[in-house]
């Protein structure tokens, strides 16, 4: 391997990481104050990618006002998400809790594809496909500019949770009671966090579905999510940075080494092994705080 | 989702009817084809448009009379890919008469071999399932119908040998799906690569192919003259779409038959130009049965989906597999009559000779021992606004595809 193959694996897979940080700051997002991990993230990046796709092919609507649309409708979603699902859930074991995720994560992905059609949808955000080669260095456009949406996103994100509102979801998220008994809307602090996670959900699902199209298998993203969480820490803002940059440098340098002697895609393994591995050594992530309860 | 409910609807209502016996295996002169297929999972790429045009061809047979006074009905079920469910769905299916199942599905058409070759009854697995079966004599009741994996990867290579300066001391990249699809055509290359002098590099990644771009790092690096594109769905835009951005031309690029007009929009029209792909059928409307479709069956208002959809790729590939099976039912009941049996249909499959379904297909010639038809294909290119042939219909190299055929098929009769 030649030393700028493997700075275009290295840029290439940080640039990778942080589109799959786009995804994983939902999940983030609503641990930090619900303590869930919420395992329908990939399905609401789906359903996000179908209504920008549907605002903008279906109803003619120009592309930027259909995303602005998406991400009310989205941020709708998620309190009507917490609203009728979650709060019936108060009290309830939490792996009941993750187990109702994963049951919307999979109505999501039936419901999305049969209404609005399975065959795959072009979402066209005008990033020219011409090439982009720095020396003999490909950098892909379209990831970069995802890499700079998901920096501005995390940014955003930071600083939210140093606003009064952003400080009474950290409360929500440490003690539920203690926020009731000094007066926070739990359920408000949590339904706003499940609207934020779906207007992260919009950013993701459209600048992937412009890569790959608008079809169900967007919702297969929540899997490198995952291990972006599991190894940046799940209720860590920065944790969602610094992990999407390592897996998708490990998914990118490790491969290009590997593919060529075993003969095959090695990625999938690579972010298999980033789980086990953080789990059975830092089982709360980078910067993941210690009490995380584990289900 | 208007098709889906209606197809899910017929098939509620077929099998009440069966419970009361009202439905005798082809005891009337109804022939009932099962199109089990894929509308939930792996498959959906295409699933919709296919089932649609098998649906409305059986309909335009229907309308025009059926053959000799015998209609047809399609049983409509999803099976979301997976064996078991196509198991029951086979099943049911069988309770209730089929003779002739579409599973549009490898594991599930792969599950099922072993039942239809006990119960006798005719399975076709067109552009999927086992290349192998191929072998009538291995799988007397299989029926691939159209070129397999191998076949195409024939016809791309002679593309290239005949159209493109020859194959000798180019270099070949194929860049495949992680998945024993992928790997499928590799054989082949691997042999035409040693015979023909090329050299052939194999490039994987993973599935569902969202995310290539370290795969095409290393393709680009490998600075190919062509490449062969193996995968489905969402996956084939984002390999040509990343082969660009690398600085590959699409009119470098030689796609499996999985590539349609959605796939070029997704890339981008003006940016596909160039793009080549094998393909298996005529497409557009202007060919005579789907000008009879939408003379009798859609614009009667019969049509089992989208209007839009007639003539698309994948649309016109399901009323090719429709076609050719129809035919073969009507050649089984002129020489065996009603009712039609797995054994006769079978057999009226292996009476076909030169059929091209009015000029949409290659000719297609079955016997006891070739259920794929010749092999034949050709070779279609993105203009910018549609797909244009750009070859005549022919097939390659199948003396070299038939050994692959063969071997693997011993391997089946062994652990059989």
């Amino acid at each position: 391997m030649t030393f700028t193959y493997f700075l275009e694996l290295l840029i290439n897979g940080a640039l990778t990481g942080l589109m799959y940080s786009l995804v994983a700051l939902g999940i983030v997002l609503i641990y930090k104050s619900a303590g869930v991990p919420n395992l329908a993230q990939g399905a609401m990046v789906m359903l996000a990618a179908y209504l920008a796709w549907m605002f903008t092919t279906m109803m003619g609507i120009p592309l930027y006002v259909s995303i602005a649309l998406s991400v009310v409708a989205m941020f709708l979603f998620g309190l009507l998400a917490e609203r009728v699902l979650l709060r019936r859930m108060v009290g309830q074991p939490i792996i009941m809790i993750v187990m109702l995720t994963l049951g919307l994560e999979i109505f999501l992905r039936g419901l999305a594809p049969g209404v609005l059609g399975s065959s795959p949808k072009s979402l066209e955000l005008g990033i020219g496909l011409a090439p982009l080669i720095v020396g003999d260095i490909f950098i892909n456009r379209a990831y970069l500019v995802g890499a700079i949406v998901a920096l501005v996103l995390i940014g955003l994100s930071l600083l939210f949770f140093r606003t009064h509102l952003g400080t009474k979801l950290r409360a929500v998220s440490d003690d539920h009671i203690s926020s009731w008994s000094v007066g926070i809307s739990v359920e408000r602090a949590i339904g706003i966090s499940w609207g934020l996670a779906g207007i992260s959900a919009v950013a993701a699902g459209v600048l992937w579905g412009s890569v790959q199209g608008v079809d169900w298998t967007l919702s297969s993203l929540l899997f490198p999510a995952i291990a972006v969480v599991i190894l940046g820490g799940l209720d860590s803002i920065w944790g969602v940075l610094v992990g999407g940059l390592i897996v998708g440098i490990l998914g990118s340098v490790i491969p290009g080494v590997l593919d060529p002697i075993v003969g095959g895609g090695t990625r999938n393994v690579v972010t298999s092994l980033v789980i086990l591995l953080t789990i059975l050594v830092r089982p709360h992530g980078i910067f993941g705080r210690e009490d995380i309860e584990r289900v | 989702m208007k098709r889906f409910i209606k197809g899910l609807t017929g098939a509620v209502a077929t099998a009440a009817l069966a419970t009361t016996g009202a439905v005798q295996a082809q005891e009337d002169d109804t022939i009932t084809f099962g199109l089990l297929q894929d509308f939930t999972a792996v498959y959906t790429f295409l699933t919709n448009e296919y089932n649609q045009g098998q649906q409305d061809y059986l309909t335009l047979i229907n309308q025009e009379g059926g053959i000799d006074g015998h209609t047809f009905e399609a049983i409509v079920r999803d099976h979301g890919n997976e064996p078991q469910r196509g198991l029951e769905a086979y099943n049911r299916a069988r309770e209730e008469g089929a003779v002739l199942m579409d599973f549009l599905s490898t594991p599930v058409s792969r599950a099922v071999v072993p039942r239809v070759l006990e119960d006798e009854v005719v399975l076709i697995t067109p552009l999927h399932g086992r290349g192998d079966a191929s072998d009538g004599e291995t799988f007397p009741y299989v029926f691939p119908m159209m070129a397999t994996y191998w076949s195409q990867a024939a016809v791309l290579a002679n593309y290239i040998e005949e159209h493109e300066g020859g194959l000798e001391g180019k270099r070949i990249a194929h860049v495949y799906i992680d998945s024993p699809f992928g790997r499928e055509p590799v054989p082949i290359l691997e042999e035409l690569a040693e015979r023909k002098g090329f050299e052939l590099e194999t490039f994987a990644y993973p599935s569902p192919g969202n995310e290539q771009s370290s795969t095409w790092s290393e393709v680009r690096r490998f600075r190919p003259d062509f490449v062969t594109i193996w995968g489905a769905g969402g996956g084939q835009p984002v390999s040509v779409q990343t082969a660009i951005r690398n600085g590959i031309s699409p009119d470098q690029i030689l796609s499996v038959v999985w590539m349609a007009e959605t796939d070029a929009r997704q890339i981008g029209e003006q940016a596909a130009e160039g793009l080549k792909r094998f393909e298996a059928v005529a497409t557009g409307t202007d060919h005579p049965i789907i000008q009879r479709i939408q003379d009798k069956v859609i614009d009667e208002g019969l049509g089992a989906g989208d209007a839009e959809n007639v003539g698309t790729t994948y649309y016109n590939i399901g009323v090719a597999t429709m076609a050719v099976s129809v035919e073969a039912a009507r050649l089984a009941l002129e020489e065996y009559g009603a009712p039609l049996t797995g054994e006769k249909l079978r057999d009226g499959f292996h009476m076909i000779e030169d059929y091209d379904a009015e000029g949409m297909m290659p000719p297609l010639t079955f016997s006891e021992e070739d259920h794929q038809g010749g092999g034949y294909g050709r070779v279609s290119e993105w203009n910018g606004e549609e797909w244009e042939p750009v070859t005549d219909w022919f097939a390659a190299y199948q003396d070299i595809v038939w050994e692959e055929i063969e071997e693997s098929a011993a391997g089946f009769r062994e652990g059989n």
